[in-house]
């Protein structure tokens, strides 16, 4: 049987386990994509999403199989962009980071927002936010940072 | 792959179900969960018959791998089911969860399968050998029940095109996201040349199941809405004996006391 | 703004915003065996036996028998054991531990075992405990006098529920024996110096045979406080017995179901008002504790000490007790045992007010504690109190009197609106005389040669800002840049011990004596020399010290002040309500760094409102948790509480680092009281007394009035 073939941030792979695998548990352990964190393995928390072809997914709910012929990109990847320097840049302004265990979640959350809409009202971050839990921060800072990038990072979505 | 079939064509697919005893995977959202030990998946998403929105004369015609987030960017999809799905989860789960996943995992809290129910929705049912249009309450029995024989896999859901325009929908959960519903309602109401057509009422996540009562509905056809007024409080009673609930997240007395709110505040928007 | 409140980078910013840092499930596994709990899946049973499968070369079966010295932890007592004794106390505790290199195997082994048990009868009910694991009791003046000539007396029960931390990280420890023959213990943690005594107990290897390290910690709240030293003991246990790293993370329903939480209580308040005042207060306090004491007594002394809440009541009984009951034991959570004692007050106050026709606001106000009144403990408030002008600004901001006024008039209709204020304290640092005679803490500047400064202490960062706020003490009083002064991780092996991450103390305390090291640094401070300062604690001279038999004294040097508001609107058709503003002022002293001060504002607020509203957890007749997982046990989402307003007021504490008191706790404590009193209005203004107070709650009280 063929194996599982995708782009993970950016280079071509193949995974040859098995296709029920959770993708959170291939890309922590065969690639140690290790940004990616565990929160709850259900679905509910948010801490392990990624973006599966420019979508945002939460990867404990994606089998290994369902990432053939796509592209998956985690903040090992998405950190080397400038749209990354722009939101580390408004998270630090606000200092929206507290543990930090559902900040890789929020940052790729925020992409997947501002790639849709590049200037969203403060009820677009949130609901964009809505399924990254954060237990530190009250959310304040965390929609400021985002609405604070959209704003500085003009043109960059 | 490893325990896993990727299908590209629904006829591929059929076979793969055919000679296997793979798992339709279209979303997952619901199947990681549990993610059974020894399982084996087939893989729904790149299978272009599943995928698409399209509207006949008679029917919206939303493909079983369809995701939430794709059909509230469609045009064709009715407000009411876009109402619906918005509510669920959150962006992640949308973007993943679909609506022929909706109906195959069984939960009475499935929000889209509670306005199916309410909007006499029907599923196209594929196999290698036939096909056919079954109601949604004879593919959705109840919580983990289907409809469904060996082989068989859900294609599309088919929405009515009219008679959708007044409806009523909430989802009663705790809190504003990424909330399991404690009851959901969905009404669709109709009324011609001032005379009730259509009362639809449909109750998920109280009782373990998707309810629906048409006989009581009957109460209200063919009246207007002061007559049907005069019997409200008999069918509302009607409805408080034989509406199921059970002690879940949320207990007994509360699901039926929101379900009977629900449905008399239904009413009482279009004038009952 | 002080210059020193002004916002900076954080230090941890970098690696954490990028993912780079490394918690505790990031070490690679390679070389690393994976424990996986057996758990008791009975709440009160002997052991009979355990029948286990045959293990493959390579996988270890861990339990009580591999335990080199006592089968104990040392919290506060010594009864709760590293895995069960003959007997089982919950459903959840520890049987063993399986180990091995297979993560996938580990687990089917641990399935695989079967326990025997023979079934005891489980005491579950905390009103019928058969064991006191705690109990306290003073007071001051006349109580019996006072409600024999009161004009009306007051006797009410206020009831909490479990508060579950749900920190994004679960649990998590590991331990690696090193070459030296010590035992090296790391993990998500609060406080390393915890684990390594317990650990040094366990193993029995003395100081020289452990140390222990927190990690990046994805969130404590508390909940990391103790039980970090069982899961460390476990682990270490493990590592002795296979020879091997060995970690032990735990999933999201194991750390719900099994890990402590918040206590719930029954708070029974009787008040004697005579005149149109509050005389008397007989407090009665009953906290279940779980199946075993871990750090309930502490947690309950918090609790009778604030008993009082804001107000200065001449003659007060307080009587606390934490039970024994066969479900999980619970233990510190921010706040510590005042939510729950605040919520009963302010209710209690508010109920009063209302009786006697009088707006509970004014009410509260002719009865709040002026500097020089007596604390409940007959212990001083030695600094102003600045709850009134606090008050008037938070009227100012959400014109909270004006709108008691309007949703004070009946309404009907679908969506009922209300508003509710609460007032509280929260005492930094450490109960009574702990800081003083038990925890001493110390804390180090080592001076490197090129001139940059490391700040040597046993504190956390969980979150809240530690290694940014201590060198930003530090650095600010050498009049260093930020970037020459540096605070790592703690490691037992190279820190002194500063004392716990907890009772909001570690800027109050430690943060105290940083400014003092780095004072004396300076005074000698020699360019292109290494040098090191220590600095210990002692009370300051204005303390009343406390008697911990008499339960006398102050138990608490400064008070840090919340004025909490909460305005709310209720869906009568379903329940479900939605809080329309959340507002919140709070004196903590002067911020340290306003960001990060807010951030703690904003999140323990809510968190509060969680606890108050969503975040019920509860067991069944079997004791068993249902609500272990997050579609379950409900916690605020982005979209909950949009409209989350803080502000700071600022006290500044002449004994604090340049004028800072605690800060952690406080945004929590008030958010249960505000959140029931303007449910309450909502609902027509029949006397509520529980949180959570849910949908369904509201729905059932709805009916009540109705029949």
């Amino acid at each position: 049987m063929a194996d599982i073939r995708f782009v993970l941030n950016g280079k071509e792979t193949e995974y040859h386990g098995s296709a029920t695998e959770r993708l959170l548990d291939v890309l922590r352990n065969q690639y140690r994509c290790t940004s990616i964190k565990c929160g709850c393995r259900e679905g509910e928390c948010g801490a392990c999403a990624v973006l599966i072809d420019g979508i945002l997914h939460n990867s404990c709910c994606v089998a290994a199989g369902a990432v053939d012929g796509s592209s998956v990109v985690t903040l090992e990847g998405y950190r080397e962009t400038a749209r990354f320097a722009a939101l580390e840049k408004a998270f630090a302004a606000v200092s929206a980071v507290q543990c930090g265990f559902c900040t890789p979640g929020m940052i790729l959350a925020a992409e997947a927002l501002l790639s849709k809409n590049p200037h969203p009202s403060e009820d677009e971050i949130r609901e964009g936010l809505s399924g990254n839990f954060c237990r530190c921060t009250g959310y304040n800072a965390i929609v400021n940072a985002v609405s604070g990038a959209a704003k500085e990072g003009n043109g960059l979505w | 792959m490893v325990n896993g079939y990727t299908a590209s064509s629904l006829k591929e697919a059929l076979t793969i179900l055919a000679e296997t005893n793979a798992v339709p995977y279209a979303g997952g959202t619901d199947l990681m969960l549990e993610n059974r030990p020894g399982v084996k998946y087939l893989f729904l998403k790149k299978i272009p018959e599943l995928r698409s929105i399209t509207a006949d004369e008679r029917y919206i015609r939303i493909g079983a791998a369809v995701t939430f987030t794709e059909a509230l960017a469609s045009p064709l999809v009715p407000p009411l089911m876009k109402e619906a799905v918005s509510h669920i989860a959150a962006p992640a789960i949308r973007n993943a969860g679909t609506f022929g996943g909706n109906i195959g995992n069984g939960s009475d809290k499935a929000d889209t399968v509670v306005v199916e129910f309410a909007a006499d929705a029907k599923a196209r049912i594929v196999s290698k050998e036939k096909e056919r249009i079954a109601d949604i309450d004879k593919v959705f029995l109840s919580r983990k029940h289907l409809g469904l024989s060996d082989g068989e896999l859900i294609a599309e859901i088919l929405l009515p095109r009219k008679g959708l325009e007044r409806y009523a929908y909430t989802k009663v959960g705790g809190r504003q996201s990424q909330a399991v519903s404690f009851v959901s309602f969905a009404g669709v109401f109709g009324l011609e040349n001032g005379r009730i057509t259509n009362a639809a009422a449909a109750f998920g996540a109280a009782g373990d199941a998707v309810q629906r009562y048409r006989d009581i509905e009957k109460s209200l056809i063919g009246k207007t809405p002061d007559e049907a007024k005069k019997v409200k409080a008999d069918y509302l009673r009607a409805y408080e004996e034989r509406i199921l609930v059970n002690q879940s997240r949320v207990g007994p007395e509360y699901q039926r006391i929101v379900c009977l709110n629900l449905l008399n505040d239904f009413l009482s928007r279009f004038g009952v | 703004m002080d210059k020193i409140s002004h916002s900076v980078m954080k230090k941890d910013h970098a690696p954490k915003v990028s993912g780079r840092s490394v918690y505790v499930s990031d070490y690679p596994p390679e070389g690393v065996l994976c424990g996986k709990m057996l758990r008791s899946t009975v709440a009160r049973a002997r052991i009979l036996d355990v029948d286990a499968p045959p293990l493959p070369d390579g996988y270890f079966y861990v339990d009580a028998r591999d335990v080199p010295e006592e089968n104990a932890v040392e919290i506060v007592l010594y009864d709760t054991p590293v895995f069960c004794r003959e007997t089982v106390e919950y459903i959840g505790e520890p049987i063993a531990m399986l180990c091995g290199p297979d993560e996938k195997t580990v687990e089917r082994l641990r399935d695989e075992c079967r326990v025997r048990y023979e079934q005891l009868e489980p005491v579950l009910d905390p009103n019928r405990a058969q064991e006191t694991f705690f109990e306290y009791k003073f007071g001051h003046g006349d109580v019996e006098k006072a409600f024999a000539e009161a004009d009306k007396i007051f006797d009410e029960t206020f009831e909490t529920g479990y508060h579950e931390h749900a920190y994004l990280e679960t649990q998590g420890m590991m331990a690696e024996p090193e070459e030296n023959g010590r035992m090296f213990v790391h993990g998500s943690a609060q406080n390393a110096y915890y684990i390594h005594d317990a650990v040094k107990r366990v193993l029995g290897c003395g100081d020289g045979g452990v140390h222990a390290l927190q990690d990046v910690t994805g969130g404590g709240f508390g909940g990391k406080e103790e039980y970090p030293s069982i899961l460390g003991c476990q682990v270490a246990v493990a590592a002795h017995k296979c020879g091997k790293p060995v970690r032990c993370v735990l999933d999201r329903r194991e750390d719900m179901q099994c890990t402590s939480k918040r206590h719930p209580s029954v708070c029974c308040y009787r008040a004697a008002v005579k005149d149109g005042r509050v005389t008397a207060l007989d407090v009665d306090v009953l906290f279940n504790a779980g199946a075993y004491s871990t750090l309930s007594g502490l947690v309950l002394q918090r609790a009778v000490f604030m008993a009082e809440g804001v107000y200065s009541i001449p003659h007060i009984r307080v009587h606390g007790r934490a039970v024994k009951t066969n479900t999980t034991p619970c233990g510190a959570y921010r706040g510590f045992g005042a939510p729950q004692v605040f919520f009963a007050v302010e209710t209690l106050m508010n109920h009063i007010a209302r009786d006697l026709g009088v707006d509970p606001l004014v009410f509260k106000a002719a009865h709040l504690a002026r500097q020089g009144d007596l604390t409940a403990t007959c212990g001083r408030y030695h600094f102003p109190i600045p709850l009134p002008a606090m008050i008037e600004k938070i009227d100012r901001a959400c014109g909270y009197r004006k709108k008691a006024v309007s949703y004070g008039q009946p309404q009907s209709g679908r969506y009922r609106r209300g508003i509710g204020l609460s007032l509280c304290s929260h005492g930094g640092g450490l109960n009574g005389a702990t800081e003083n005679e038990l925890t001493k803490s110390v804390v180090r500047l080592h001076k490197n040669a090129d001139g940059t400064v490391e700040v040597l202490a046993a504190n956390g960062e969980i979150g809240q800002g530690l290694r940014t706020t201590f060198p930003k003490i530090v650095a600010e009083t050498l009049g260093l840049p930020l970037d020459k002064v540096f605070y790592d991780h703690p490691d037992t092996a190279r820190v002194p011990n500063s004392g716990p991450t907890a009772g909001s103390r570690s800027i109050l305390i430690a943060g105290e004596l940083l400014r003092r090291a780095a004072v004396k640094l300076r005074e000698q401070w020699a360019d292109g020399q290494e040098q090191e300062v220590e600095e210990h604690y002692h009370d300051p001279d204005f303390l009343i010290p406390f008697d911990m038999e008499k339960m006398e004294g102050d138990a608490y040097p400064a008070y840090s002040w919340s004025v909490s508001v909460i305005e709310l609107e209720v869906d009568t058709l379903t329940g479900i309500s939605k809080v329309l503003g959340a507002y919140g002022i709070f004196d903590v002293g002067t911020p340290i760094d306003r960001n990060i001060v807010m951030g703690q504002m904003e999140g323990g607020f809510l968190q509060g409102i969680g606890f108050a509203s969503m975040e019920k957890m509860a067991y069944d007749r079997n004791g068993f948790i249902r609500n272990n997982n997050f579609a379950d046990y409900l916690i605020p989402t982005a979209k909950d509480v949009p409209n989350l307003k803080t502000m700071l007021h600022v006290e500044s504490y002449p004994f604090g680092p340049y004028g800072a008191k605690g800060a952690g706790e406080l945004p929590l404590v008030g958010a249960p009281a505000a959140y029931l009193a303007a449910m309450e209005q909502a609902l027509g203004g029949r006397p509520l007394h529980h949180v959570p107070f849910t949908a369904e709650d509201t729905i059932l009280a709805l009916a009540k009035e109705e029949r």
